[in-house]
């Protein structure tokens, strides 16, 4: 049963590796972030993937952000982060390759929990990419309560991208 | 239970995306890499990794191996194997990142098969790897019997699982 609009988000440990801008080239190391601890009194467009550097994702979906993240922080959002199933590494790393900086927070959701807490995880097993992959959507949490949820139906970036987003906000 | 020398190497499918040559920016259709049909009748070195750009993976380990694929290919070597508990598209993306082109296939245990098969897994939780990730190992299997393995006592560090030592054994 997935998480609706006008729920709380779960309080889940997410992880992810702290934008050093004095050491661009290296991975610092993952710290661990708890989703009510670092979302509370704040507004956050929070985005998922099914995988990092996979096709959709690299292509469409995370470029959007990339590219749009002061334009959506100007609306009054205090954080833009991306959530996917990979671990801290590999988010950092497909951040660095879109030259985020510091302006996507790239979180890990390496276990599911975020994801199966709010009901939004698919299988990948079948196509040898794991058993829990978040499905792609997008969330505005307000103050830890969902305020938009866009959960693509099929392959693509509709209700889930930066500019069906920007458009609720 | 781990495997050991003397063994047959167990038999999984892994998924890698082959690099293509005419156009290294195309992404070819993933394929799979089955443990015992590919590598029957070869000598194959398989490496595993804890992570895909992670720091000792990244800086030590794969850099090595694709500096002397050459040499190690010309001591006996059919094929060359990259793995880790990442998905097929994370590790080519990191083999296209080292400049890896067709001398090591970079595959994907996403599913945990090898490690399950082999015993390899280790539980890197406390560096936000999660529970079930390969181990540091590498093995050269000579038509599906294992001949030497070697596993990093300190998976945060490349000795004996180095390209170095891989070719002292060959």
């Amino acid at each position: 049963m997935a998480i609706q609009v006008g729920d709380t988000i779960p309080n889940t440990v997410l992880t992810y590796a702290p934008y050093n801008p004095e050491h661009a080239d290296v991975c610092s190391v993952p710290q661990p972030m708890n989703t009510h601890d670092a979302f509370k009194g704040k507004r956050v467009v929070l985005f998922a993937v099914p995988g990092a550097f996979t096709p959709t994702c690299s292509e469409t979906h995370m470029p959007e952000y990339a590219t749009r993240a002061a334009e959506i922080k100007a609306k009054n959002v205090d954080i833009v982060a991306c959530v996917a199933s990979n671990d801290p590494f590999v988010m950092d790393a497909w951040g660095k390759a879109h030259g985020v900086k510091d302006s996507v927070l790239m979180l890990s959701d390496a276990n599911g929990e975020f994801g199966s807490a709010i009901g939004l995880v698919n299988d990948g097993t079948k196509m040898r990419m794991g058993p829990i992959r978040l499905a792609r959507f997008a969330m505005i949490i307000n103050d830890l309560k969902v305020e938009y949820l866009g959960v693509e139906p099929a392959r693509g970036v509709t209700v889930s991208g930066a500019a069906s987003v920007i458009a609720k906000l | 239970m781990t495997i050991k020398a003397g063994d047959e190497f167990p038999q999984v499918q892994l998924k890698y995306i082959p690099f293509n040559a005419t156009n290294p920016d195309a992404c070819l259709s993933p394929q799979v890499l089955d443990t015992k049909k590919d590598f029957a009748g070869k000598k194959v070195v398989v490496v595993g990794v804890p992570g895909a750009f992670t720091p000792t993976c990244s800086a030590q380990h794969l850099p090595a191996y694709v500096a002397k694929a050459d040499e190690i290919k010309a001591k006996g070597i059919d094929l060359i194997v990259f793995t880790s508990s990442n998905d097929f598209f994370v590790l080519s993306a990191w083999g296209n990142s080292a400049g890896v082109e067709d001398k090591i296939i970079m595959a994907g245990d996403a599913n945990g098969d090898l490690g399950r098969a082999t015993g390899l897994s280790v539980d890197f939780s406390k560096f936000g790897l999660g529970s079930q990730r390969l181990t540091r190992f590498a093995v050269v299997i000579d038509d599906g019997k294992v001949e030497h393995l070697f596993t990093e006592p300190d998976p945060s560090d490349v000795t004996v699982t180095s390209a170095d030592n891989i070719l002292s054994v060959l």
